[in-house]
């Protein structure tokens, strides 16, 4: 998010050369174009997807579309059993590691922050969580171990790279 | 009474409506929505009423704009509008570098100086990218992976989050192997990898400028088309 706008306010002529996507876009062209075949017999356990505000709220807001529907079609192109966390998209709550808070002393507002996020967790009682960032993955591992629940997280692109049918 | 003009109710960016933090009706729909509401005396309402009186130095000097994580879910439910995110960011931005708590501004430096913010010696860099390929080598179907650097003409720039050299380097080949998979035509470079902007949560617009800018520089120096977004 910060390089795009970044691109967006300081060097608007790169659009004229380049294209630019997001992880989202690459995993729908490459699905969509049949450039790659996932398994879809590998994941039936139920998997909770986990909004982050960077792709959804914060692009709504910053570029006119938030990625609610991109991660929602790929998992359902080969998870059989994932649910919404409640309440999700635009009025989904932040983990409590956006903002570079990971990088700040106050681990206690973290973990007070988090709260929100396990209570969702554990109304729906997911057997994974899948997301697509770096600080939502970091931040709710350490919440789910701070409350002793044994759930695993992984990136949405890592349960795709785990489903690759290879040739 | 003059009304100070250099202060953050002044600069902090509009959302797109142009809505002015000055039609706050205090109603409080911002604090229902966030969840640290009350710890540590943290309040978007209040953070809102402060900078409509001009108290900027009190919030500057507070830890205040470093516990939000600036998630929105207060802007989002306002119904006016109020920029309440640029305002948190309008904050950060002026505090003292050497007053930026953790590791937010530490890292902004390092990544000037060095490339990354984790201030990674180049040859670290190269010998984990290659280790981490060489055992992904091993798996079926990916034998013949070979991790492209600095790669002229290839289509995608690969950036990297600075942990997927750090401490979770298994996490490195999940878009490899998506990559490779789809055969695509994508290139890490050995230099100014980083994919992370820690400038925009530092509120340090010069930095975050100059780092995305490197990623504009290797699309020109390699002839790179196409940009996949690091975040």
């Amino acid at each position: 998010m910060a390089t795009r706008s970044g691109l967006e306010k300081w060097f608007p002529e790169f659009f004229e050369k380049h294209k630019a996507f997001t992880v989202f876009d690459l995993l729908v062209t490459y699905i969509s174009s049949g450039r790659i075949t996932l398994d879809k017999n590998l994941f039936t356990m139920k998997i909770a997807y986990h909004d982050p505000c960077n792709y959804g709220r914060k692009s709504e807001e910053k570029f006119g579309h938030g990625y609610y529907e991109e991660p929602r079609w790929i998992l359902s192109q080969f998870v059989s059993n994932w649910v919404d966390l409640y309440p999700a998209g635009a009025n989904g709550y932040c983990c409590g590691g956006g903002g570079g808070t990971m990088l700040t002393p106050y681990k206690e507002v973290r973990s007070h922050y988090s709260r929100k996020k396990i209570e969702q967790i554990k109304r729906v009682n997911p057997e994974l969580i899948v997301l697509p960032c770096h600080s939502c993955h970091g931040q709710i591992k350490q919440a789910l171990a701070e409350n002793n629940m044994d759930i695993p997280v992984k990136y949405l692109w890592e349960i795709v790279a785990e489903a690759l049918i290879m040739d | 009474m003059n009304e100070p003009t250099d202060t953050i109710k002044s600069h902090a960016p509009l959302r797109p409506s142009g809505i002015k933090p000055e039609t706050c009706m205090a109603c409080g729909t911002c604090s229902a929505g966030c969840p640290i509401t009350g710890m540590e005396g943290f309040d978007p309402r209040k953070i809102v009423r402060m900078v409509l009186e001009n108290r900027d130095q009190e919030l500057i000097d507070s830890k205040l704009p470093w516990l939000c994580t600036m998630c929105g879910k207060c802007e989002h439910a306002c119904p006016m509008g109020i920029n309440i995110i640029n305002i948190i960011r309008d904050i950060r931005g002026q505090v003292d570098r050497d007053k930026v708590p953790g590791q937010i501004h530490k890292g902004v430096e390092l990544c000037l100086e060095t490339g990354n913010n984790i201030g990674l010696p180049g040859e670290d860099f190269t010998f984990i990218i290659g280790d981490v390929a060489e055992e992904m080598a091993e798996e079926e179907g990916f034998e013949d992976f070979v991790p492209p650097i600095d790669k002229k003409g290839a289509s995608l720039l690969h950036t990297l989050h600075n942990k997927l050299v750090n401490t979770q380097n298994e996490d490195l080949v999940h878009w490899w192997k998506i990559f490779h998979a789809a055969k695509e035509d994508f290139t890490m470079t050995s230099e100014n990898w980083e994919g992370v902007n820690w400038g925009l949560f530092s509120g340090d617009d010069e930095a975050m400028k100059i780092i995305v800018g490197r990623i504009v520089d290797h699309m020109d120096t390699l002839r790179i088309e196409h940009l996949m977004y690091p975040e």
